[in-house]
């Protein structure tokens, strides 16, 4: 009972993988689909990666899904505008990490509820994003050599995948092994208690809304590269499905608290999930209704384990 | 002493897993009385409040209830039985006034089909005015004071007629006039008729309040009586099971220059950590009883250091702080404990969390010689560590582990490698053992949450996190709040400790045994003004009260006018 409450998700995992693989040995085992879920995740994790740092303060981050489309829009206007690669895309990170910042400006100063400025920031930035864009969808004068940054593999690895991999170790490396993420840590903990122990509690805070919106313009600016066009709602389905990885990922290893391992895993069975449920020909009104009890069942089965503490 | 009595526990039983919480425990009370239940921490007193409140079911012994037995199987059973209970946490709505608290849970009465607020209001004014006449029944409780909100959660036990109030633990947060004020309404409720069960670790309020008492230890009742006929000594004893007495006997030594502690405090020149700038800040002005000419706080040197050999002072402040343009001006030396002393809403705790930085204020203010730097940060580099009030709300994380608790302060001394902002796991779990050995820490794991531990533990904790480095001063706040008779006593040697090793420490309590027991000399706050300080023979009881209540025969007098 304490295994499964412990690595009930790892488990679960692992069990969604085995019957998906056992009902369709070829299609869905077959180690070409398995680097293919590596790939298909790989968006929404990074995107979860950012919504766990805002987590670890304890607060969300609602404006992710938003942020993900501006980066898409932004960057194929200023593509339109024949404007280079490499300038683009700094001129796009830019944009959003400022747009994190004000966010957790906004909390962390004003202590508005990061819900609901997070929410009214991401519908401004909506607003932004079909303004710049007419609502249409753009792709002309996205170049080749941008498209390859979405697209492709690099020895035999997706590139996505490698994307994910870099982003995954750079931030657990961030989390779990700098002061930065001991103190965002301390903070959700007990923020009070952590602006009297002398911890810069407002700076941090920014800092992470930045780089949780630094992370979803990457994924917006991947999401451009690989589809070539950009829509102003492109990053939409990002928003549920990140805090799903999220939460399933709180309920893999520590004790409740949001990490980037967990994170992974959650995306992992969302993703699994969904292309299993494809590959087997389940209608994708029933691959939601899936996916949200999987995930209501991973939240229940700690809380049950919890109720004796 | 079990023939009159109207309610008897005989011979409970609990456990916990391995553990017994309850080991034959025996109480009996009679009506109207006021009765103290005594122990440590872990001696089974909550435990046995539960099993009355109906929360956990003995596993033996029985309840016997005018001489019948009788089984409580939850709290609504209690509250039907007449017994109610005022836990140490309140559990007020905080948003409701005292006739809204006061009437949750019960069946509202009605005109037809709205609420009838008069009829609530009626009902809970007359409770009011039997107990509490002074209680505003329309304010939301979050704007009471800590002991109006005591007297709201007693009027609410009232609202029906009650046999049986138990009290946890009332009057640790309350300053000594709200208590006083308490201790009025449990005789009041005892002349009523009504028992009242007291918890406290407070054994001169147990002496003086109550009539007859019972002492647990280890889950089992080891003593019981008539008040009158033990003593503070005598209840000692019994609740450690041993004749030793704690060391509050002992007093530091005195500072070497008493005299000389106002007079070096006057600081001009710079203003420090004006956070937020308040209106006509600009004017920090040279103080009214300049000790000399004006002097610019050159880093590293205070005013009036010419004493050669003599201690200078580590702390020294001078702010603005209370009603109109008062200011707190003072200053402490190596090895000295100054007690702050006040009634509640006597501007204690913020006073110390603007020495801390962590509020904004006005004014001067000197560790070792120098003017910190911003905020709490800036007073950590100067070697200032604070202990705050409410461990839970802004103390602890209790996501966190022990040790990751212990290190949040100072995480930059234990990089492995010294210029990446990377801390090593092996030099915190030193720490955090080093320290946990250092204060005799009672804990399952290092790594546990400190929410495992029990309140003196937890308490130890926020002392732990600043021994990593050396403290030049200490800024404590409620050091040994609702925490038990051992832990109390370690964490006052732990302060002399620190003290010794050649820290000023400024001491915030409400506990004016702890004051008296502690301090070198006292600081004593009314309505947000010094006005008083006392030390050597002027430091009694007393006079400490007699200043808390603005009794003090002159305002802001330096000792040695005083004294003279």
């Amino acid at each position: 009972m304490i295994l499964l409450r412990r690595y009930g998700t790892l488990l679960a995992l692992a069990l969604i993988v085995l019957v998906f693989t056992i009902a369709s040995p070829n299609a869905f085992g077959s180690m070409s689909n398995l680097v293919n879920i590596t790939q298909q995740m790989a968006l929404l994790a990074i995107v979860a990666i950012g919504a766990t740092l805002v987590m670890v303060l304890g607060e969300f981050d609602l404006s992710v899904s938003a942020v993900v489309s501006w980066a898409g829009i932004a960057a194929a206007a200023l593509f339109a505008a024949g404007i280079a690669v490499p300038v683009v895309m700094i001129v796009v990170l830019v944009s959003a990490v400022a747009m994190g910042a004000i966010s957790g400006f906004l909390v962390a100063r004003y202590k508005v509820p990061s819900f609901i400025a997070t929410l009214a920031f991401g519908t401004v930035i909506g607003g932004l994003t079909f303004w710049v864009s007419n609502g249409a969808t753009m792709f002309s004068g996205i170049p080749a050599g941008f498209r390859d940054l979405g697209r492709g593999t690099l020895a035999g690895v997706p590139v996505p995948t490698l994307w994910l991999i870099g982003v995954a170790v750079v931030f657990w490396l961030l989390l779990d092994q700098t002061e930065f993420g001991r103190r965002l840590y301390a903070i959700g903990g007990n923020r009070e208690a952590a602006r009297l122990v002398g911890l810069p509690v407002r700076r941090d805070m920014v800092v992470a809304f930045a780089l949780c919106a630094a992370l979803a313009g990457l994924a917006g600016l991947l999401l451009t590269a690989r589809l070539g066009s950009a829509h102003p709602t492109g990053g939409g389905g990002y928003l549920l499905q990140a805090y799903a990885a999220v939460f399933l990922g709180m309920t893999a290893f520590r004790e409740g608290e949001p990490s980037i391992p967990g994170t992974l895993v959650g995306a992992a069975i969302i993703a699994v999930v969904s292309n299993g449920l494809t590959i087997l020909g389940v209608p994708s009104f029933l691959q939601d209704l899936l996916t949200g009890a999987i995930i209501l069942a991973a939240v229940l089965v700690r809380n049950f384990g919890r109720d004796g503490d | 002493m079990t023939s009159d009595s109207f309610l008897a526990l005989g011979g409970l039983v609990k456990h916990f897993g391995a553990t017994k919480a309850l080991d034959r425990a025996d109480l009996a009370l009679r009506a109207g009385s006021v009765h103290a239940l005594v122990g440590e921490n872990g001696a089974g007193k909550s435990t046995l409040i539960k099993t009355l409140s109906g929360l956990y079911q003995p596993d033996a012994g029985a309840i016997r209830l005018d001489g019948t037995e009788v089984t409580i199987d939850g709290p609504r059973a209690a509250e039907a039985l007449g017994f109610r209970f005022i836990h140490q946490e309140l559990n007020l709505v905080p948003h409701f006034d005292a006739v809204g608290n006061a009437w949750i849970g019960r069946r509202h009465p009605r005109r037809g089909p709205f609420i009838d607020r008069r009829a609530m209001r009626a009902k809970v004014a007359d409770v009011a005015a039997r107990i509490a006449p002074d209680l505003p029944l329309d304010k939301p409780a979050a704007r009471l004071t800590p002991g109006q909100r005591q007297m709201a959660e007693i009027v609410r036990a009232l609202v029906d007629p009650a046999r049986l109030v138990v009290m946890d633990e009332p009057t640790s947060s309350l300053s000594e006039g709200e208590a006083e004020r308490l201790h009025a309404i449990v005789r009041q409720l005892s002349a009523e008729g009504c028992a009242v069960l007291f918890i406290s670790h407070r054994l001169d309020e147990v002496l003086d309040l109550c009539d007859s008492y019972t002492v647990l230890r280890n889950g089992r009742t080891v003593g019981a009586g008539r008040v009158a006929d033990t003593s503070r000594a005598g209840l000692v004893a019994m609740m450690s099971g041993t004749a030793g007495v704690s060391p509050s006997a002992l007093r530091p030594p005195q500072p070497q220059h008493p005299e000389e502690a106002f007079a070096e405090s006057r600081l001009e020149g710079r203003t420090v950590d004006v956070q937020q700038k308040l209106p006509g800040t600009d004017a920090l002005r040279p103080s009214r009883r300049p000790s000399g000419p004006p002097q610019d706080v050159a880093v590293g040197a205070l005013p009036g250091q010419s004493k050669g050999r003599a201690e200078k002072p580590v702390l020294a402040t001078d702010l603005a702080f209370g009603p109109g343009d008062s200011r707190f001006a003072f200053s402490a030396r190596p090895g000295e404990i100054v007690g702050l002393y006040g009634l509640v809403g006597s501007g204690r705790s913020s006073l110390l969390k603007t020495i801390w930085g962590a509020t904004p204020g006005r004014g001067l203010i000197a560790i070792n010689g120098q003017v910190p730097g911003h905020g709490p940060a800036g007073r950590i580099a100067a070697g200032c560590a604070y202990v705050p009030e409410d461990r839970r709300r802004e103390g602890l994380a209790n996501a966190l582990s022990i040790e990751s608790n212990l290190s949040l302060a100072h995480l930059p001394d234990f990089r492995a490698f010294s210029p990446l902002p990377m801390p090593s796991r092996s030099k915190i779990r030193n720490f955090a053992r080093a320290t946990g050995a250092r204060l005799r820490l009672v804990a399952g794991g290092l790594d546990h949450s400190p929410a495992t531990l029990s309140g003196g533990n937890q308490q130890k904790l926020l002392f732990g996190r600043w021994l990593g480095r050396p403290i030049r001063v200490l800024l404590v706040d409620e050091p040994t709040r609702g925490v038990d008779v051992g832990a109390k006593a370690e964490i006052h040697g732990e302060m002399r400790k620190i003290a010794a090793d050649g820290a000023a420490i400024l001491m915030a309590t409400s506990d004016i045994e702890e004051l008296l027991a502690l301090s070198t000399r006292v600081l004593v706050l009314h309505a947000g003004r010094l006005v008083a300080e006392l030390d050597g023979p002027s430091l009694t009881r007393a006079a400490v009260v007699a200043a808390a209540f603005g009794h003090a025969p002159d305002e802001q007098m330096p000792p040695s006018e005083r004294s003279a």
